[in-house]
């Protein structure tokens, strides 16, 4: 095209027009950068410094000190804590990761009503999770739905008999309102990774000889690997610091980490709500750490791979 | 064709990929069924599989609403939630729009030395967890007196939405000549001018797609509303909480007001699929 | 890298002004300190109070929310008798009332005074108000001044004054005023537990659940439900039964206190396997359910998983027989006999109300004779004003306006009536209960007494 580049600023000498240049895009991000600095990051610092001992609002300054953090490692359950968010976060997630690559594989295929099947499997993902959580005491619960129909059969006589699914630290149920509301998300993850890739380089493998499972594994895999990680990571961040879903179906003392980190925000005594944020830390940290790891040990992966 | 044929190509499905399908299918919606059922009883005790007495039939005999007739009354605050969710959700969605885009037009078409650091600065909030910007947002918002009031809910619910929205709209500028601009700005036209008569035209899909789930996100949302409202402003997610945190049986006012809490994703879920595409979808977690 | 530091001074900076912001002392608006000093002087008439309470036009009001029959009663029936003197009522039901003392106190941390703040009367009785108390966040002895005070008794020469006057033996100094009055009833299902069958002592109670393991729990402290169970195994297991529980921490000394709780908390630990999912085996820990709130109990009983439960509200089974949530197989018990504790709750106005002639005028609206019975005859919340202080008329009517008991009587219940533990106590309690039941902890009983003493007393 043979117009002149418009701008509106390029009469003003160069030196200016770099720093003009340079203010705009400043301004322009400014307003969502504060945002996210002020609140999100402010937020991420006050709470590392009130876990340090200084919180004012509290008349409590003994800035610097560790004192809540060896509380807190110390404290009678906080390794069973530790463990129990962990357990919480991880087994959905792997387990959500194979439902949902299998059920996108499948979406690829044509067949009937699938447009209809493109909107029902979408809905966990739509709603909030206290609506997973209320349909599970519904379903679950020991005098629930599925519990008399097992009696109605006659496996069971009373509701004592059917295992303890909710309110119990096996966590039956918190995995399962996560897997049933992460499904649909890692699922549309995945797929829509899969609906950019074509079906060129498998078909060549098949023509090659390769097996359907040599084909995933050696062909289908690594192509979707992009989305397996963004998922799975997205995922597991949001496992470890969810609160509502063990708050209501958890087994009690010890919970997870940021029921904990409430419980202990939610006492009248400020030291305790110096503790959780010492137990918001821990949170963040570890969680962040873990997904640094990951991601860094996926690029070494691709980077061996030859991909980057 | 065999199944070992199916399982290559693109039409048909194997037994058990149909089987997998209809089970899918049936966890999302079957649970529906025995809400439905949940919310029109009355006495409905173990081990019967239908209630004993219906909402329908003793509704009349107390002098108390029940059921239903409850749940719409102005006593279970049920229209305060959803006209709290719709007020939040809508200033959610235009202050997150408002601010997102002119940085996302920066990010899509600028470079400049920190834009890796703003880049990876904006994924953050998706990777760290919620309830640590929960009780930090709250600490702040308690020193400023924003705890508990609808402002303060309405900025949290930015730190979710605008990374988000900031991605979706980043892709829509980058998939945006520049042609069209460059032209109107030669033929006179000011900057606000071509933004409002060239730009926005051109990326108003995008828009509405980024703003529908920056509404939905924020109508999903308990935890920052729970924390930073303080128990005194409620929206539906929060009321829903305080009817099935007690612990006990699913009374039919707690299944009335789940399936209610419903609607907003199952409305949203109707519009969005119409004409997003499911990369377009996904495009907005993934990053 | 200019970029980085840019973003750490921005949040620092965020940060030190926010810090800032704080311990200022709290200051009240000139126009409510000075009705206060007024109404409290006894300067106004009723009539300036409607009047004021007018202007302020509207009043917040904190209360537990977790029954939908008593949120329906109050809409029904207090907000449109407050319009009458026009004032909007505007309710905030809290999840635990815990939360709108919270409330309170944050109000005052950021200096916010009368007339300033955001909660206007608390639905509120025990630990709650001994914390207001305590951290001097009342707005005043006003109890006695109400029109409707002529309901209650509150001479201290007068033996019936007792509950109007001492919350869970804190004193109320009149700066809260009674509006229900509960006790601690337990239930049983008749379809499978014969009322001549059911425990009368927690013996009784020791024995049914070794016969049958799994048929009872009570629910899990910190709720006041569960703390107030503990509290009755307490009386029941001291042999100075109920009076040492009645002072103050500082009054009742550690070792005194370590005598009259050890039994209680042995009795605990040795039903714990017992209970519902405990196993059933004497020093086998299984995993006993401790439910976290009233609704949870009642959900076992109904499905059959235990046969009894316990928990405040005298009515409370007749309503829920009559709401649909119980059977009508369902009955009250005499629950530990001798042992069972009764108290009032109340209307609390605290120091930084924003609008406190509105505030005065809902504790004088809720403590009418009319109101008091319809709240009794329609949700079944027992009368927090005092029958003595009724007319033969009005003492038949409350008489007729109370829903029948399944199983018991009111005299009964009054018979077996003993008062709450004192509030400096209750906390020490609970940390006991967590520390010794909760978490099985393998320290020495008395040491766990110890910590949870030297935690809590100040």
């Amino acid at each position: 095209m043979e117009l002149p580049k418009a701008n509106p600023i390029k009469h003003l000498p160069q030196a200016r027009r770099r720093w003009l240049g340079r203010f705009r895009i400043a301004l322009m991000l400014a307003p969502a950068m504060a945002v996210l600095v002020v609140l999100y990051l402010g937020a991420l610092v006050l709470a590392f410094l009130q876990s340090l001992g200084y919180a004012p609002l509290y008349q409590i300054n003994t800035f610097p000190t560790l004192h809540y953090y060896q509380d807190l490692f110390s404290s009678t359950g906080f390794w069973q804590s530790v463990f129990y968010t962990f357990y919480y976060a991880l087994i959905p997630t792997f387990v959500g990761l194979i439902l949902s690559i299998y059920l996108a594989l499948t979406l690829r295929k044509r067949f009937a009503l699938k447009r209809l099947f493109q909107y029902v499997y979408k809905l966990p993902l739509m709603i909030p999770y206290l609506v997973g959580v209320s349909l599970t005491i519904l379903l679950f619960s020991n005098g629930g739905i599925i519990a008399r129909v097992l009696h109605l059969i006659g496996i069971i006589d009373n509701p004592v008999e059917f295992p303890r699914i909710l309110y119990d630290h096996s966590g039956l149920g918190i995995m399962i309102v996560y897997i049933w509301k992460q499904v649909p998300f890692m699922t549309l993850i995945i797929y829509s990774v899969l609906l950019g890739l074509g079906p060129e380089s498998e078909e060549a493998a098949t023509t090659l000889g390769a097996n359907p499972w040599q084909t995933f594994w050696y062909v289908t895999l690594p192509q979707i690997m992009p989305g397996i990680i963004t998922g799975t990571a997205i995922v597991f961040a949001f496992n470890f610091g969810s609160f509502e879903t063990p708050f209501i179906l958890g087994g009690g003392f010890p919970n997870t980490l940021p029921v904990e980190a409430w419980r202990a925000f939610d006492d009248p005594e400020p030291a305790r709500r110096l503790g959780a944020m010492a137990i918001v830390m821990v949170i963040s940290v570890v969680s962040g750490g873990l997904l640094y790891l990951y991601i860094a040990w996926y690029r070494r992966f691709e980077k061996r791979r030859g991909r980057v | 064709m065999t199944i070992r044929e199916r399982r290559f190509s693109r039409d048909g499905l194997t037994p058990f990929q149909r089987f997998y399908l209809i089970f899918f299918a049936l966890t999302v919606l079957s649970p529906l069924i025995p809400m439905i059922i949940a919310s029109f009883a009355f006495r409905w005790f173990w081990p019967d599989l239908l209630p004993s007495e219906w909402w329908a039939s003793a509704r009349h005999t107390l002098t108390q609403p029940i059921g239903w007739d409850y749940v719409f009354s102005p006593y279970s605050r049920l229209f305060t939630a959803i006209r709290n969710t719709l007020v939040i959700g809508f200033s959610v969605t235009l202050l997150c729009l408002a601010i997102s885009l002119p940085a996302a037009r920066v990010l899509a078409r600028e470079k400049f030395r920190a834009k890796g650091l703003v880049e990876f600065f904006l994924l953050t909030p998706l990777i760290v967890p919620e309830v640590a910007i929960g009780l930090g947002v709250l600490l702040i918002f308690i020193q400023l007196g924003l705890a508990g009031s609808f402002v303060g809910i309405v900025l949290a619910h930015l730190i979710p939405t605008v990374p988000y929205a900031i991605r979706v709209l980043t892709s829509v500028f980058q998939n945006l000549s520049t042609d069209y601009e460059e032209q109107a700005m030669v033929l006179g036209a000011n900057p606000l001018k071509t933004f409002w008569h060239i730009t926005l035209p051109m990326i108003f899909p995008g828009i509405m797609a980024g703003g529908l789930f920056v509404f939905l996100v924020s109508s999903n949302v308990f935890l920052l509303t729970f924390f930073v409202g303080r128990g005194q402003v409620e929206t539906l997610p929060t009321l829903l909480f305080t009817k099935v945190s007690s612990g006990g049986v699913l009374d039919p006012v707690t299944a009335g007001i789940t399936l209610i809490t419903m609607l907003p994703g199952i409305i949203l879920l109707l519009i969005t699929e119409r004409f997003i595409r499911e990369e377009v979808f996904a495009k907005g977690f993934s990053g | 890298m200019g970029k980085r530091l840019w973003l750490w001074a921005v949040t620092i900076g965020f940060v030190l002004l926010a810090g800032s912001v704080l311990g200022q002392q709290a200051k009240g608006n000139p126009v409510a300190e000075k009705f206060r000093s007024d109404f409290l002087a006894g300067k106004l008439t009723w009539n300036d109070v409607l009047t004021e309470a007018k202007k302020e036009g509207q009043v917040n009001w904190y209360h537990w929310g977790g029954s939908t029959e008593l949120n329906t009663w109050i809409d029904q029936v207090v907000k449109p008798e407050l319009a009458k003197f026009g004032i909007a009522l505007k309710t905030f039901r809290v999840n635990d009332t815990r939360n709108a003392v919270d409330l309170v106190i944050a109000d005052n941390a950021s200096g916010k005074g009368l007339g300033m703040g955001s909660v206007d009367a608390i639905w509120i009785n025990g630990e709650n108000f001994y914390t207001l108390g305590t951290q001097n966040l009342l707005f005043g002895p006003f109890a006695d001044k109400l029109p409707n005070s002529k309901n209650f008794f509150f001479d201290p020469k007068e033996p019936r004054s007792k509950l109007n006057t001492s919350d869970f033996g804190y004193p109320t100094n009149l700066q809260e005023v009674p509006w229900s009055g509960e006790e601690y009833t337990c239930y049983i299902d008749t379809a499978r537990l014969k009322p001549a069958d059911a425990p009368k002592t927690f013996q009784d109670l020791e024995t049914w659940l070794r016969k049958t393991p799994g048929r009872f729990t009570y629910i899990k402290p910190p709720d006041f439900n569960g703390n107030t169970f503990v509290e009755e195994v307490m009386y029941a297991f001291n042999a100075g039964g109920p009076e040492p529980f009645q002072k103050r921490a500082k009054d009742l000394g550690l070792r005194n206190f370590i005598q009259a709780t050890k039994g209680g908390f042995e009795f605990l630990k040795r039903i714990d396997p017992f209970l519902l999912g405990g196993g059933g085996r004497d020093g086998v820990r299984g995993n006993p359910i401790y439910p976290n709130s009233p609704d949870a109990l009642q959900t076992l009983l109904v499905n059959g998983q235990i046969d009894m439960g316990c928990e405040f509200g005298k009515y409370n089974a007749a309503i829920q027989i009559k709401n649909g949530r119980f059977p009508p197989t369902v009955q009250n018990i005499i629950f530990p006999q001798k042992d069972m504790i009764s108290n009032k709750n109340y209307i609390a106005i605290p120091s930084n109300s924003p609008n406190p002639a509105a505030a005065l005028v809902l504790a004088n609206v809720v403590s009418g004779i009319d109101n008091q019975f319809s709240k009794l005859s329609q949700i079944g919340y027992p009368l927090g004003i005092d029958p003595g202080r009724l007319s033969a008329a009005d003492q038949e009517a409350a008489a007729k306006a109370s829903l029948p008991l399944p199983g018991i009587t009111l005299a009964q219940l009054g018979d077996n009536a003993v008062p709450d533990t004192n509030s400096s106590l209750v906390k020490v309690l609970e940390g006991i209960w967590q520390e010794y039941i909760e978490r099985q902890s393998g320290k020495p009983l008395e040491q766990i007494i110890a910590d949870s003493w030297n935690t809590q007393v100040k």
